[in-house]
């Protein structure tokens, strides 16, 4: 069937009505229904033992994810002014309906339990702002002298006051978090200045940052991409074409996931600039084939050069796409929601950047025509380039080339024995951003922003009435308290010692836990009576057999909470004596354990696309040594890209875990086409020498295009304001480079030195090999 | 606090008065047609309640995830006029047996006097009288529910009438007439026959329900009505309290001396 230039036109305007009307109901989609998610629990698969425990424990416990507002006067927190914010904030904090009026910390709503002279009482440490000198410094001293509140709620030097504000669960949004912060920051002035901290904020800067990021790097990124391709191009209209296509595969992929209800988590802010960087690819395989035509016939009509451009691209192009799709869809092993979205929406966006270089490109040039290339006709004679020179250089020095190669995967693999995960997500900010800078200085002052709660178990009720759990459960504390990042900690044990100080006339030996259960039962009996018993809820159940113990750590990473948790773990057997449990809970400790789902999902992620790859390549060829040999440059970029981090002390995070699949599937384009091509001069030739020299020559040339485009536009990602993307951004150029290196120098060698693709010993001429000599 | 109080009293003498006045003129008829929300609540005010009462009370917490926290109390209450006094021994659990608590309320404006005493440590100690607003040992009761509250402290408005349990009710809403109180209001359903109340609804500041009161098990004892099972329910935080009364005698006559901290350490 011979298709008329008129009826191509019919098809292509069809086809721009169905790309633009889908358009139109995704761009809809996405003005209607996207949301960025800034909720970290909802980035961790819930199903999984270690978050069912910890939500298990954070609903007996209430324990719940603090806002921490510090206040800070250098002359010192105990005068008129201070103490009245800290008051005022208190309690406009317990009026605000994010807040239960228990959940609110401070100097003016905390208990100190004191010794009178016949007895023990429960106060607050001010309820009228104390005006005067002197009991200003009754109350400085009452601070100092309970261990409850000093160092936890104002710091041990007396200038910074916390106010811990507990969060109920999904209140927290944009609009709460700047409520939240221009409450606090009205606090700001004589002499007092406010710092909020805690990681609903880092979760809310998150939150406000990814999309501002994104929309200032979708026009950066447009802007490096339009420059590269008049470059490679030369042509406006062509540059314009593929801008288009690209955009509209980006609006897609939102659009979809919109659509599906999926949100924008914060690594999907990396997908426009994945997708326009991929994606212009598929426009300069169509561009240059088209004008390689053009060039070869120049009278030929639109339909005629475009139908052509298709029948060569179609088989490369699907192969290229189908690959890199392979490296998104790969994540799906990912037990991370986030991660296994951004996989198949990018997926996706590429798919639609393949299919749109298939449809809408040739359909805008049957439509609006293409403009008469200017451009000085090459002429295909041999041309002896750079490439073949350094190819003959590579073929002189195999085992040179061999032994660097061996030599750089050695130190790789020296490396990615150091590689480390990161679960912090303060981390992803400027090291000197305010919410970094913010979080040291609380970290300074206090005893963490970070907390890690350990849940000890007994099948006894009252087990946590008798002293020697008690005590051992005071052990763990002071034992763990030693290592530098873990500030304080917190318990029934602080509440017992305080106790059974005060009853004994403050008398310091007495801060230790009594000798018998009854003393222990009865305090607590006393305390209940006097004190506001739904404290006690938060550190022990009504059955005295689970109990809550909670470290403030300084910082949010894998390596403070592992340090920890070591510690914890030694006191594993002694507690197993006992008949105690232990296990953890809360963000701190989830994060941990999602960054290691992480690690576990990239290694799935990795063998994946490296195998499905692998299958590829052997089906394309029909060669199992194809396969290996094509997979030799991506298994080498892998090693280098761990080496490197490793070496580079950069650590996997939710953002850095991603590279590999992705430079996997991308990576192996270079392979592809270069095997391609080769196998079609090889089988021309008969000649291994000719054959890559020829490959070359064309491919050589389109390979350096790519490389070019999509390390360019991956570089952009330069400009993003969290650093882990900006890395990314970095080492997915870095990768694309190694493939394209490893591409032409040690799979050359490789295909050149095995004979690949050589015919069988029936198709051989006699003289075939003669060439080769 | 005695402000308060003399103030009550005054206007009770006033609001008599007025009754009375009213009443003379309005024939006597008008107290059925027309009972009105203050009425009700006076007449559940001054329900008699006995000199003396000896019981033995079990208090149940239970907590969001059906974890339950059971105390056992021996508790004596006497009533000297000035001073209500009211002394309760642990009897379990096991380690707190023994332990009691003495609580002295003042009609005038002293706040109540508090003592504890812990065997363990083997001494009485005081403690401060926590304000009424604050729960009751963990309960879901605050020491202003477990008190009386007298009906001129409230503004009254009968809303209906209806039936409880197949027994006729006034429903009564009372908004405390002074500010910031911890209650927006309460409605409570009185049976029309002996003016017990059956059931009270709390609401929070933002007029939320915020806990429910209901009376499970009542008896007359010596002359007096005996409430012996309740339940306080706080609906937002899933939490109840249960208090039950057994062997509950009432004008048995308990020495004053019951009430020392001597006897404290003496056990029940």
């Amino acid at each position: 069937m011979k298709l008329t230039t008129k009826k191509l036109r019919i098809y292509s305007w069809i086809a721009l009505v169905v790309i633009t009307l889908g358009s139109v109901y995704f761009v809809r989609e996405m003005t209607q229904n996207a949301y960025m998610e800034t909720d970290l629990d909802e980035y961790m698969p819930k199903e999984h033992p270690a978050f069912k425990y910890s939500d298990m424990a954070e609903e007996w416990f209430s324990i719940k994810d603090g806002i921490l507002i510090a206040i800070e006067n250098k002359s010192g927190v105990f005068n008129t002014g201070t103490l009245s914010k800290i008051k005022e904030i208190s309690v406009r904090l317990q009026e605000m309906s994010q807040f239960e009026e228990n959940d609110i910390m401070s100097l003016y709503t905390a208990d100190n339990i004191v010794g009178t002279e016949d007895g023990m009482d429960v106060q607050p440490f001010y309820e009228e702002v104390p005006g005067l000198k002197s009991e200003q410094d009754s109350l400085r001293q009452s601070v100092v002298s309970n261990d409850m509140v000093y160092g936890r709620l104002v710091s041990t030097d007396g200038s910074v006051a916390l106010i811990a504000a507990s969060m109920k669960d999904d209140v927290f949004d944009e609009a709460f978090y700047e409520e939240i912060m221009d409450f606090a920051k009205s606090y700001n002035g004589d002499g007092d200045v406010i710092y909020v901290a805690g990681r609903p904020i880092v979760e809310g800067t998150m939150g406000m940052l990814g999309p501002q990021d994104m929309k200032r790097m979708v026009p950066v990124v447009m802007i490096v991409i339009t420059l590269v391709l008049l470059l490679l191009l030369r042509s406006f209209r062509a540059t314009l074409f593929t801008l288009i296509s690209v955009l509209i595969s980006t609006i897609w992929a939102f659009g979809l996931m919109s659509a599906t209800g999926v949100p924008i988590y914060s690594v999907s802010t990396m997908m426009p600039v994945m997708l326009i960087a991929i994606g212009v690819a598929y426009g300069i395989y169509f561009y240059n084939h088209l004008n390689r035509y053009r060039l070869l016939k120049p009278q030929s009509g639109d339909a005629d050069a475009v139908l052509h451009t298709l029948g060569v691209l179609w088989k490369p192009l699907s192969m290229a796409a189908f690959t890199t799709i392979i490296g998104f869809i790969s994540l799906l092993t990912s037990q991370v929601y986030p991660i296994k979205y951004f996989g198949l929406f990018t997926a996706f966006g590429i798919f639609m950047a393949y299919v749109l270089a298939l449809i809408f490109l040739p359909s805008s040039i049957l439509i609006f025509g293409s403009r008469k290339y200017k451009i000085k006709a090459v002429d295909d004679k041999p041309t002896y380039t750079i490439l073949n020179r350094i190819t003959d250089k590579l073929l002189l020095n195999k085992k040179t080339t061999l032994i660097v190669t061996i030599v750089v995967i050695v130190i790789s693999v020296i490396g990615l024995q150091k590689v480390w995960i990161n679960s912090s997500f303060l981390d992803k900010f400027e090291p000197n951003s305010e919410i970094v800078l913010t979080d040291a200085f609380v970290n300074s002052k206090f005893g963490g922003t970070s907390t890690l709660n350990v849940i000890v178990e007994s099948d006894d009720a009252d087990a946590f009435k008798q002293p020697a759990n008690l005590r051992l459960v005071d052990q763990l504390q002071e034992s763990t308290e030693q290592l530098p990042k873990v500030g304080n900690s917190f318990s029934l044990t602080d509440y017992i010692k305080r106790m059974n100080k005060v009853m004994n006339a403050d008398k310091e030996e007495f801060y230790a836990i009594p000798d018998n259960n009854e003393m222990v039962a009865q305090y607590l009996l006393l305390y209940e009576m006097s004190g506001d018993p739904e404290n006690l809820v938060k550190v022990v159940n009504y059955d005295y057999n689970k109990l809550n113990l909670t470290f403030q750590l300084k910082g949010d990473d894998s390596k403070t909470i592992n340090e920890a948790i070591a510690v914890i773990k030694s006191f594993e057997n002694e507690f197993e004596k006992n008949g105690l449990k232990i296990n953890y809970a809360g963000s701190g400790y989830k994060a941990l354990v999602f960054s290691d789902l992480i690690l576990e999902g990239q290694m799935g992620s990795i063998f994946l696309s490296l195998a499905l790859v692998f299958i590829l390549l052997v089906i394309m060829f029909r060669s199992f040594k194809a396969g290996l040999i094509g997979s030799v440059p991506i298994i080498i970029t892998s090693l280098i890209s761990f080496g490197v981090m490793g070496l580079g002390n950069i650590a996997l995070s939710t953002t850095t875990a991603l590279i590999s699949s992705i430079a996997i599937g991308i990576g192996v384009d270079y392979a592809i086409h270069f095997l391609q091509t080769y196998s079609v001069y090889y089988k021309k030739t008969k000649s291994r020498h000719e054959a890559i020299h020829e490959t070359m020559r064309h491919t050589g040339s389109a390979i350096v295009s790519n490389a070019i485009v999509v390390i360019a536009g991956f570089l952009v990602m330069l400009f993003s304001v969290f650093p882990p993307n900006r890395m990314l951004g970095l080492l997915v150029s870095m990768n694309m480079l190694t493939s394209f290196i490893g591409t032409l120098s040690v799979m050359m060698i490789l295909v050149y030195t095995s004979r690949l693709f050589k015919p069988n010993k029936k198709q051989i001429n006699s003289n075939n090999e003669i060439n080769d000599k | 606090m005695t402000n308060k109080k003399t103030n009550y009293k005054q206007m009770k003498t006033i609001k008599l008065l007025a009754i009375t006045v009213v009443l003379l003129f309005s024939g006597v008829n008008m107290m059925n047609s027309q009972t009105t929300g203050l009425q009700v609540m006076q007449k559940v005010y001054d329900l008699p309640s006995g000199k003396d009462t000896q019981a033995e009370l079990t208090m149940t917490l239970i907590n969001k995830q059906g974890e339950k926290r059971v105390r056992q109390l021996k508790q004596y209450i006497a009533d000297e006029g000035s001073v209500e006094k009211k002394i309760m021994y642990f009897t379990a659990p096991a380690d707190v047996k023994g332990t009691s608590f003495m609580n002295w309320s003042y009609s005038s404006a002293k706040d109540d006097d508090q003592w504890i005493y812990l065997p363990a440590l083997k001494r009485t100690k005081r403690i401060s009288s926590g304000s009424k607003g604050d729960y009751f040992m963990g309960s879901d009761f605050t020491y202003d529910d477990l008190g009386e509250r007298h009906p001129d402290e409230d503004t009254h408005k009968l809303l209906r009438e209806e039936t409880v349990d197949g027994k006729p009710c006034f429903v009564v809403e009372s908004t405390p007439k002074a500010k910031g109180h911890m209650y927006s209001k309460t409605i409570t359903w009185v049976l029309k026959d002996t003016y017990i109340g059956l059931k009270r609804e709390f609401y929070d500041p933002n007029a939320k329900l915020l806990k429910t009161l209901t009376i499970k098990n009542f008896k007359k004892i010596s002359g007096v009505w005996v409430i012996l099972d309740t339940e306080m329910k706080n609906v937002q935080k899933n939490h109840s309290t249960t208090i039950s009364l057994a062997n509950v005698k009432i004008n048995q006559g308990v020495p004053a001396s019951k009430f020392t901290e001597r006897s404290m350490t003496m056990g029940q």
